[in-house]
């Protein structure tokens, strides 16, 4: 960079690459890159660089707010609260992997606040239901694990 | 509604006012953290984890700094405690990877172009941390060397001879 206006030149270019100036800026800019083959060079660079940013997920504001959601009720449970959900977790999994035409004829307090809520379905006995727990209120979950240990259904951990 | 109002309602409670927080500054956290953790995932659960101590500090916020540097701030720190704790340094020697390749010129310029922008990225997670950043926060997210500083930990001095230090090793790197 020899031209004096290389300095501000460049600490424009990002701007002017990302389409950030106002034009009359981005003329001065563009002006400078018609006569300086170094800060022509960066200036491609830079917007080589911007357009290959990487895409953005598309639901990442809604997983940004459903893993706040999910990590406050986690850290606000209390401790047999997260335990139970552990042991009930592994309970309801072998549960639902286990079965393959699940009886619903005798439906617990639990089953009953579960239904409109949407299971994982998955072989992995230590991972199934666990999406469903995490909806549980504290007391829905002090009735399965009670029911649990008066041998209900799933009592098998 | 500006930033200020957003992180004022939200000190009162008010979990819009934060979901706007979110919304206007979650794709810079995720870009921050992504560019640091190399890793959608890891990425958003940084962004997630991010949000969430910023949710937490908030009443402790006292608007001293722009609400965009701070939560870019903990962003960046949140990644780097990430990669801390899976031992896995982004640092690499530069020069010790394999060359990456450049394309031939050919007719199809947009195609050639295209590829050079993705070689561009490639080499651009070569460079040290703090290069790297200061380049992904100046060019992807239009920050200012002042803002950047403040992020990296740094002068706003240093924060542009990062940025300038970088581009002219990814122009050599490229070459």
């Amino acid at each position: 960079m020899t031209d004096p206006r290389c300095e501000s030149v460049g600490d424009a270019i990002p701007d002017f690459a990302a389409g950030r100036l106002d034009a009359a800026r981005g003329a001065a800019v563009q002006s400078h890159l018609d006569v300086c083959g170094e800060c022509r060079a960066e200036a491609e660079l830079v917007g080589l660089l911007y357009a290959a940013r990487p895409e953005l997920p598309a639901d990442l504001v809604q997983s940004i707010e459903g893993g706040m959601r999910f990590r406050r009720r986690a850290a606000t449970r209390p401790w047999w609260g997260i335990a139970a959900a552990a042991v009930a977790a592994v309970a309801l999994g072998i549960g639902v992997s286990s079965r393959s035409n699940p009886v619903m004829e005798d439906v617990p307090a639990y089953v009953a606040e579960m239904q409109g809520l949407s299971p994982w379905v998955s072989d992995d006995a230590l991972i199934a239901g666990a999406p469903v727990l995490d909806d549980l209120s504290e007391e829905a979950l002090q009735i399965l694990l009670d029911e649990m240990g008066a041998g209900g259904p799933g009592g098998a951990a | 509604m500006s930033d200020g109002e957003l992180v004022r309602r939200a000190r009162e409670g008010d979990e819009a006012a934060f979901s706007g927080l979110v919304r206007e500054h979650g794709e810079s956290v995720f870009r921050t953290a992504l560019s640091m953790v190399s890793d959608p995932d890891v990425a958003q659960d940084v962004a997630q984890e991010t949000f969430l101590k910023a949710y937490r500090a908030l009443p402790g916020f006292r608007g001293d700094a722009a609400f965009r540097t701070w939560i870019l701030t903990i962003a960046a720190n949140e990644a780097r405690g990430v990669l801390r704790r899976s031992g896995r340094r982004k640092e690499m020697d530069i020069d010790a990877g394999p060359p990456i390749p450049s394309e031939e010129a050919s007719p199809e310029d947009g195609a050639v172009m295209a590829d050079e922008a993705v070689r561009a990225r490639r080499v651009l997670e070569r460079l040290p941390e703090k290069q790297r950043l200061s380049i992904q926060l100046r060019v992807d997210q239009g920050l200012s060397f002042r803002e950047i500083g403040e992020i990296i930990g740094s002068s706003e001095g240093a924060a542009r001879v990062n940025y300038f230090h970088g581009i002219r090793r990814l122009r050599e790197m490229m070459e």
